[in-house]
């Protein structure tokens, strides 16, 4: 099984982890302990899209306390995706996701790294309108511009979690084939396997076994 | 007294809604824990002297009031206490209701629409989804028993230091000793904890020296209306309810029109920090360090007890760079490195080992660790074992966090043992470092809360006799801790001269003289030594033996 190391990102509180058990678990808690330092937890998804394809995605779910930042890159070094969540009800989030976006591009680059805006909280708004605190044409307008996959969900109903998570796989999947397929016109055969599972290199027991 | 009064009392008079226009953060500092002990122990409540009712009602003066009554009965959640336990809930139920008629019109449901006996004498859930109820039972049947004992031994120790306390918690503890260390290492009663902590971390100096500082900073935080705190105000807002949600005391009840007290409380704990201190401000985790605290100490000695945690032990581990937690994971390191040896190979690669890199660049398995010392496992371990943490971390200082950790990762290696044998016989092969490095951290994140136990690490690891872990006492720590500054300082300027990453202060200037083979060299040759006895405690145990026997004579 193809598997891919997903990193959630994002304002604290705004709900990364209830996405994530969402996703998982399939449950939500009103209120959740904040998270210290990180998490890790894993999910298959069978792509509707290509069929017989079933993925795993390594969620690496962190704290969102501004200074937690400075131990982010030990979380999205080699990350193939990474979920950038926002509070729908509140304006300084989507601007915390923005520099998300910023430090991403920066340091990992586009091109290996597949990116997921999401507006978190949906509920709120269908309860109250009036709580909508950031309109869903700027933020899509924003992902639009970056080359983003956008989503607004809510991790409470439900709504949503399930779709950004197959959307992801399939690009990630579609990404990382035509890779393959690019390194296996320039390249023997042979290293498509080798990438995809190293052998490790320090452990003498294994080749005897 | 009747149960009426007492429970009027407690809704109206002492912890009362707070309007009459004072400002919400100079109302009482309560102590803690009312609310359940109310619910949970009507029964015993008949037995409290009124003067105690009146004034510190928090989960230790439940327990203690009478010794007659074993923690078992209390709170073991056998089936008549569950009875009990029910009976009280309902109970409770009357007289709030017909206090609070300012809403009358709400629906009156019981205030506490949970089976109590599912939680315990903290109000933290029994079991969950890594302990389940049969294993906590199981564990409880014997441990609660284990407790009754051992504070028998604290009542003989306290008399014969001329102490003892007519059944009272004591607010004197004897002198400092081996014994004084044996006893607290074995578990300070519960129902004492608060204030031995209080005592043993020399709670009331720092408190004599700053006498109503905590209530300035609260009347000053209210006036000035601050505006550099207004960050941290709106995340420590955003965690108040993220602090424990599970635990009872720190839950809204459905009748409740105000917050909780707890809440209310540890608002204005982290809020007076935040100001106290601004170079920490306020850090996640820290919620759960005020958060325990305030379920054993009022108010104010929770707020100088997070100064002492966060000055004494863990020395800039919640600053805003976290630079103290990165020095701690790096000393971490070095023990791993030092005492599991087997563990160390796995997680970090021989060219990294080589050179001291990994003290800078933190191999991965920090990032779970990191939060251990955070927190000072709050929510990592069962809560039991937090506590017995805690004693030793008040008496001993911060190098039995290191013990601990120690012991942690000692039994998640024995873990990953088994589990790595079971991937040899499924793959027919060794798993890349990636994927080791997600197994061990899979295992890292959930072993430890399993250890419902603390006998587990406590008596089978850190406090055993012929292990070697005896060794790693507060003074190694601390040169470590200093060694490993240095190092990570030196090695930042050497990224930052080599250009490895943006220099961030800009004043570091390239040296042409300093090529990478010098600095390495220069890095490597400053390797730490750990000091060692001659291979066996047993030889530090036989002279320590011969010592006594000298001091007899």
């Amino acid at each position: 099984m193809l598997q891919f190391k997903l990193v959630l990102l994002g304002d604290s509180s705004v709900g990364k982890s209830s996405i994530v058990h969402r996703f998982v678990k399939d449950s939500f808690d009103e209120f959740r302990e904040s998270t210290i330092g990180a998490a890790f937890l894993s999910q298959t998804v069978k792509l509707e899209k290509h069929q017989d394809v079933t993925i795993k995605f390594e969620i690496w779910d962190t704290a969102g306390q501004e200074r937690y930042k400075s131990l982010a890159p030990m979380y999205y070094r080699n990350a193939n995706a990474a979920l950038i969540v926002y509070d729908v009800t509140q304006p300084g989030s989507l601007v915390k996701a923005q520099s998300w976006v910023e430090e991403l591009k920066h340091k990992v680059g586009d091109q290996d790294l597949v990116i997921c805006l999401v507006g978190n909280k949906l509920d709120l708004c269908e309860a109250d309108s009036s709580v909508r605190q950031v309109e869903i044409d700027d933020a899509q307008t924003y992902a639009q511009e970056q080359h983003l996959l956008f989503h607004e969900v809510s991790a409470k109903t439900g709504a949503g979690i399930a779709k950004i998570f197959q959307e992801m796989g399939e690009k990630v999947y579609e990404r990382k084939t035509a890779e393959s397929a690019a390194s296996a016109a320039t390249q023997p055969r042979k290293t498509l396997n080798v990438e995809l599972q190293r052998p490790s290199t320090n452990d003498s027991t294994s080749c005897c076994a | 007294m009747s149960r009426n009064s007492t429970t009027d009392h407690f809704v109206s008079a002492e912890f009362g809604p707070i309007n009459g226009g004072r400002p919400v953060y100079l109302t009482s500092k309560s102590p803690s824990v009312p609310n359940l002990n109310e619910t949970f122990t009507e029964d015993f409540k008949k037995r409290l002297s009124p003067e105690r009712a009146q004034s510190q009602l928090n989960t230790t003066s439940v327990a203690e009031e009478s010794t007659n009554v074993s923690l078992i009965d209390l709170y073991g959640g056998e089936e008549d206490d569950d009875e009990e336990l029910e009976q009280a809930a309902r109970n409770s139920d009357v007289p709030r209701s017909s206090t609070n008629s300012a809403s009358a019109d709400s629906p009156r449901r019981p205030s506490v629409g949970k089976d109590l006996s599912e939680y315990d004498r903290y109000g933290f859930k029994k079991h969950n989804a890594h302990v389940s109820q049969e294993e906590y039972h199981e564990w409880w049947d014997e441990y609660s028993r284990y407790c009754i004992r051992r504070k028998r031994k604290w009542q003989d120790l306290l008399e014969k230091s001329g102490l003892g306390s007519d059944n009272d918690v004591p607010d004197r503890f004897p002198p400092r000793s081996e014994k004084l260390k044996r006893y607290v290492r074995k578990g300070i009663p519960a129902e004492w904890r608060g204030q031995a902590w209080w005592h043993f971390a020399r709670g009331q100096e720092k408190l004599n020296k700053n006498k109503g500082l905590y209530d300035q900073l609260l009347t000053n935080f209210n006036e000035r209306n601050d505006k550099s705190s207004g960050r941290d105000l709106e995340v420590i807002e955003r965690d108040l309810h993220r602090t424990f949600p599970e635990n009872i005391h720190f839950q809204r009840q459905p009748t409740d029109n105000e917050e909780p007290l707890m809440i209310q409380s540890l608002r204005r704990v982290l809020l007076a920090f935040s100001v106290y201190n601004p170079k920490i401000g306020y850090c996640q985790s820290m919620n759960f360090l005020a958060g325990l605290l305030l379920l054993f100490l009022d108010e104010e000695k929770t707020f100088w007890m997070l100064v002492i945690i966060t000055s004494r032990y863990l020395p800039g581990v919640h600053n805003v760079n976290l630079e103290g937690v990165n020095v701690d994971q790096g000393v971490l390191m070095l023990c791993v490195k030092e005492y599991l040896p087997e563990f160390w190979h796995r997680i970090v690669s021989k060219q990294q080992s080589r050179n001291n890199e990994f003290l800078y660049k933190l191999p991965p398995i920090t990032l779970c660790t990191a939060s251990w010392f955070m927190s000072c496992f709050v929510g990592i371990v069962p809560i039991e074992t937090t506590l017995r943490i805690w004693d030793c971390l008040f008496y001993e200082e911060s190098h039995i966090l290191f013990k601990v950790s120690l012991s942690i990762l000692r039994i998640c290696e024995q873990e990953l043992g088994i589990a790595r044998q079971n991937h040899r016989v499924l793959r027919n092969k060794a798993p890349s470092k990636d994927d080791e490095d997600i197994e061990i951290f899979q295992v890292l994140q959930t072993v430890p809360k399993k250890l419902l136990d603390p006998q587990n690490i406590f008596d089978r690891i850190i406090f055993k006799r012929r292990i070697s872990l005896n060794n790693l006492n507060q003074e190694e720590i601390d040169r470590c801790r200093k060694y490993v500054t240095s190092q990570r300082l030196k090695l930042k300027n050497y990224a930052d001269i080599m250009g490895n990453r943006p220099s961030a202060t800009g004043g570091a200037k390239r040296d042409l003289t300093m090529g990478p083979e010098f600095v390495e060299n220069a890095l490597s040759s400053e390797v730490y030594g750990f000091r060692r006895s001659l291979t066996a405690a047993h030889w530090n145990n036989s002279i320590k033996e011969k010592v006594r026997q000298i001091r007899r004579k």
